[in-house]
């Protein structure tokens, strides 16, 4: 395989070569449209993948404003609401309808536009050829594709947002019969065909990314660089692709099925129904059989979003702890468990959906010891604090807020995870309040931390530190003050997806704990602003960066600080140790990239150079033992 | 003044204040930067944000559990249950607390502490190089594992004896969901449900559950808006949907299933307090046991309350004779009830679209 890399690497040389000469070296670089929009450059893609996922994190967060400002007033009207909502919020008031519809698109928007493409396309994209050595994806081209089918389908289900019966409206996991029948209620319609075919792009898009992810990862390594060695990054971009390419495939199915009784009037999902003063034909149809499918992705989705996230946890720790990751191996087997056990959890989300009960039992059993995996990963990260020479800039912040939203969020999976306690939560704030620390802030944060971490690489210049203190500071207080008090209401038995709170009396205690959360979800919302000033204004004239800002090891800091195409102007260096060396007491700095051959290291005091192993030892790991791997 | 014109004042007043604020803040930026001034160089943000950790830990645990306890009483799905397994429930989610809070605080107090604690002081120093310690790990995979196992032997325990057989003498009821409210059914004097079918719905003749109009068992079977139930008796209920997925949820008895249209579902519980002794326990007259749907099922979802009556047998059976039970859209009269109903009870036969399994029925 390393032989196929060389190729591979030798191969894109003379395609550069060719591709100067051809154009008598003026275009080399290409025109505007090959560089910045239909770039096959892994760098532009991965920032193309960032700007949108960032648009679109924007509007998803500023749909669920709007809906809590409708939780946190039940019974007020609001001039602006009418304003910006037309007809949706007649007399200042959400409507109904549209309400679901809002929560059905914030989800939707936030878990697979935010948290699976803005965060694994923009992470995969960028560090896995700039961390293994390569000069870029295996295939640009159909990287190229995977952007532009995540644009088209971002761009599908903004459309459906403008529809006159409004967006799909059955909640993000839209279970048929409610998303089947426009009769139901009027986002089933056209909105919902929209949110199908534009999943369907993104489900295409995801594939092509994630294919190229794991040929990427397997075979364009530099020389030294075994399986072993890998950055924990690309260990979880890895087996986050992987498990895409299991799951999604079974999300399209699903997905298809439902397009064929809402479109054929096929009887997949539908039977025995009546509605709207009429009888449907369906019949035979089993609504349960759609959450099987829907949850066989959706559950290894949790994970899709959260293992990026914790590999750059693991990277951003270790480098600003100056701290080598406590228990590498311990971390790799632990996300490998996680990655295996996802698939075999699903149905603890359709514990009460009226499956048999014996089934229950068994995934119960299973969801349980996915815990312990998750439990090893935070112990792991913080006995890598211990003792450690904390750096807290910005990226450690957001990755030091990422492990306690991923404990705090965590812990309440055992709850959930249990049918028995599963009967009364199911469906209650509870569940609003594990998901969104556990999946959505521990996430959002593995974002941030990279954004922070990674930006002098993307960018060639450096954010303003004090504006993201602000930003973590602001983020971190509000996104707790929001989503743990929704554990109350869940004790309180206050149902999800309720328009008001206000027709049952042991709910409406809560609408002022609601409008509490709401204040502090404006809160988290405009603080959000110091990153986006900071995030737009460095772009351009932050300060500039140099090659290795955090002296970090892993390969990326080797290339230039703005790196061109194919990354590495001249050799691709080779990989000699593992990537999280640092603070070794025999080495003078405190840390050791990995591309530095043992020779060339400058010692500490009292650690004689005669120590160093002959050279033969140090040269890069044998083409034989790659293949090996 | 009137009060119109002193709000807009007011309203002005708030408006200038923000923008006086807004420049005071530009100006000294912009003195800061001509001047080429940092206020803040002396700061070191590894003290600050190391600090600042501390107090989000300790500030955090105090809020988190002052608030906890300030909400207390609205904790209506873990106190006060109102139900026999509705105990088993809570007292397996007060352990699985007590595990959780105990984890939660010291995990985040480490994290928070050691944060703080190994803030980097000195650039040049090193940290304590350690890549790894299997003894370690092997601990905190072991401990885990084993308390989780505790755990999920308690919930297997538990969960098969809410969702076992149901005794023999249980009380049917059934529960018709459809968009947006809940019909209920009892089966009479005959103690026999009549078959039904939601292609026999006529909404036009009053038929909303869709009786089989020649199936006279279903004349005396009483339908009402409002649930009653005997306390200390088994109840069963029988859930059905005619339109979208809803889920029947009775919070103070710890009850939940989908009601799933063309795949009949079960809960078998047993009320264990009564409404009165509830207001009493809880302290409030007022007080009424709530249903609710928990499944998202269309705009009028958060709408869908019922109340829920639990109270002795007698009276029980007090309020079940005084419900109507006139269904004028029946083909078969009173007169021919005798007959059928002693057919049913020989072959038993109508009953099966209630009884059937409904883990294993969904193409029936």
């Amino acid at each position: 395989m390393s032989t196929m890399a060389h190729e591979g690497n030798g191969t894109f040389h003379d395609e550069l070569h060719h591709h100067a000469e051809d154009h008598h070296g003026h275009h080399h670089h290409g025109n505007f449209w090959t560089n910045y929009v239909f770039s096959q450059d892994h760098k532009v893609i991965a920032k193309q993948f960032m700007i949108t996922g960032i648009v679109m994190a924007i509007i998803g967060i500023f749909l669920s404003l709007l809906f809590r400002i409708q939780l946190a007033f039940p019974n007020e009207s609001f001039a602006f609401m009418h304003a910006i909502l037309g007809d949706w919020a007649p007399d200042g008031r959400l409507d109904p309808n549209f309400y679901l519809a809002l929560v059905t698109m914030h989800g939707t928007i936030m878990v697979f536009f935010v948290l699976t493409a803005g965060l694994s396309g923009t992470f995969s994209n960028f560090l896995i050829p700039l961390q293994i050595g390569a000069r870029d994806m295996a295939s640009g081209f159909i990287n190229m594709l995977s952007y532009w089918f995540f644009f088209v389908s971002s761009v599908i289900m903004l459309i459906s947002l403008f529809l006159p019966t409004g967006p799909a409206s059955g909640g993000w996991t839209i279970y048929p019969p409610l998303s089947a029948l426009p009769q139901a209620v009027p986002g089933s319609g056209m909105g919902m065909t929209l949110w199908l075919i534009s999943m369907a792009l993104f489900i295409a898009s995801s594939l092509m990314g994630s294919i190229n992810y794991v040929t990427t990862v397997l075979n364009l390594r530099t020389p030294g660089l075994t399986l072993n060695r890998l950055p924990l990054t690309i260990v979880a971009f890895f087996l986050t692709a992987v498990i895409g390419i299991l799951s999604f495939p079974v999300l399209f199915s699903a997905a298809l099925l439902l397009m064929f009784d809402r479109l054929l009037g096929t009887s997949f999902y539908l039977s025995d129904i009546f509605i709207g003063g009429e009888l449907l034909h369906y019949s035979g149809g089993s609504p349960v059989l759609f959450q099987h499918l829907f949850w066989f992705l959706g559950h290894p989705e949790v994970y899709i979003v959260l293992l990026p996230a914790l590999g750059i946890a693991s990277e951003v720790i270790s480098v600003h702890s100056r701290k080598p990751i406590f228990g590498y191996n311990f971390m790799v087997l632990s996300m490998l468990a996680i990655g295996v056990l996802s698939f075999i959890v699903w149905a603890h989300h359709m514990f009460v959906s009226g499956m048999n009960p014996f089934l229950g039992t068994v995934f119960m059993i299973f969801t349980l010891v996915i815990a312990v995996p998750s439990a090893i990963k935070a112990f792991n990260y913080i006995a890598t604090l211990w003792r450690g020479n904390i750096q807290f800039t910005p990226p450690m912040l957001f990755a030091i807020g990422l492990v306690s939203f991923f404990i705090t969020g965590g812990i309440t999976g055992v709850y959930l995870g249990n049918a028995a306690l599963d009967i009364p939560l199911h469906d209650t704030y509870f569940v609003t309040a594990h998901f969104h620390l556990v999946m959505g802030s521990a996430s959002a944060f593995g974002f941030f931390a990279g954004i922070y971490h990674w930006f002098p690489k993307f960018f060639g210049r450096r954010l303003n530190p004090r504006l993201g203190y602000i930003h973590f500071w602001g983020t971190f207080v509000s996104l707790y003050l929001v989503f743990f008090p929704m554990h109350f209401m869940g004790f309180g038995g206050v149902a999800r997806h309720y328009y008001s709170n206000t027709a049952f009396t042991f709910m409406e205690v809560f609408v002022d704990l609601q409008g509490f959360i709401t204040f502090a979800a404006i809160l988290g919302f405009l603080v959000q602003f110091t990153f986006l000033a900071n995030f737009f204004y460095s772009i351009f004239f932050g300060k500039k960066s140099t090659e290795n800002p955090w002296k970090a090891n892993t390969l990326e800091w080797t290339t230039p600080v703005n790196p061109g195409h194919g990354n590495w102007p001249g050799e691709i260096p080779h990989v000699y140790r593992g990537p999280y060396e640092y603070s070794r007491p025999d080495v003078k700095e405190d840390y050791l990239p990995q591309h530095i051959p043992d020779e060339e290291v400058e010692r500490a005091d009292g650690f004689p150079e005669h120590e160093v192993p002959p050279k033969r030892e140090s040269s890069p790991v044998e083409v034989k033992e790659v293949d090996e791997e | 003044m009137d009060p119109q014109s002193l709000q807009s004042i007011i309203g002005i007043a708030q408006v200038l204040l923000v923008l006086i604020f807004g420049l005071v803040c530009l100006n000294l930026y912009l003195v800061f930067r001509l001047k080429d001034i940092d206020p803040f160089a002396k700061w070191n943000p590894n003290k600050i944000n190391g600090t600042l950790f501390l107090v989000f830990l300790v500030v955090g645990l105090i809020a988190a559990v002052v608030s906890t306890g300030a909400w207390s009483d609205y904790y209506i799905l873990i106190t006060n249950p109102a139900s026999a397994h509705g105990i088993q429930i809570d007292r397996m989610f007060m352990n699985t607390s007590i595990v959780a809070a105990f984890v939660t605080i010291v995990t985040n107090g480490l994290l928070f502490y050691f944060a703080w604690r190994y803030r980097s002081k000195d650039k040049n120093q090193k940290a304590y190089y350690l890549a790894h310690n299997n003894k370690l790990e092997y601990l905190w995979t072991g401990i885990p594992a084993v308390v989780l196992t505790i755990l999920i032997v308690d919930g297997i325990f538990t969960w098969n004896n809410i969702m076992g057989d149901p005794p023999q003498d249980a009380i049917e009821v059934e529960i018709n969901a459809k968009q947006f409210d809940w019909t209920f059914r009892y089966p009479g004097a005959d103690m026999d449900f009549g078959a039904t079918k939601v292609a026999f719905i006529n909404e036009g003749a009053g038929n909303m559950l869709g009786f089989d109009v020649n199936d006279s068992k279903g004349l005396d079977d009483v339908v009402t808006r409002e649930l009653h139930f005997p306390v200390n008796t088994d109840i069963t209920l029988n859930i059905k949907s005619r339109d979208v997925l809803h889920s029947p949820t009775l919070p103070h008895f710890r009850v939940k299933m989908d009601a799933v249209p063309g795949m009949p579902t079960h809960f078998t519980f047993r009320p264990t307090v009564t409404t009165d002794s509830m207001r009493i326990i809880r302290n409030n007259p007022e007080f009424d046991y709530e249903m609710s749907c928990q499944q998202i099922c269309g705009g009028g979802h958060w709408n869908m309350r019922a109340i829920v009556v639990v109270e002795t047998m007698e009276e029980y059976q007090a309020w079940l004779r005084e419900q109507k039970t006139d269904k004028p859209y029946f083909a078969v009269t009173a007169g021919d009830k005798d007959n059928s109903s002693d057919i049913a009870e020989n072959e038993n036969a109508d009953q099966s679209n209630v009884k059937v399994d409904g883990s294993v029925s969904m193409n029936q």
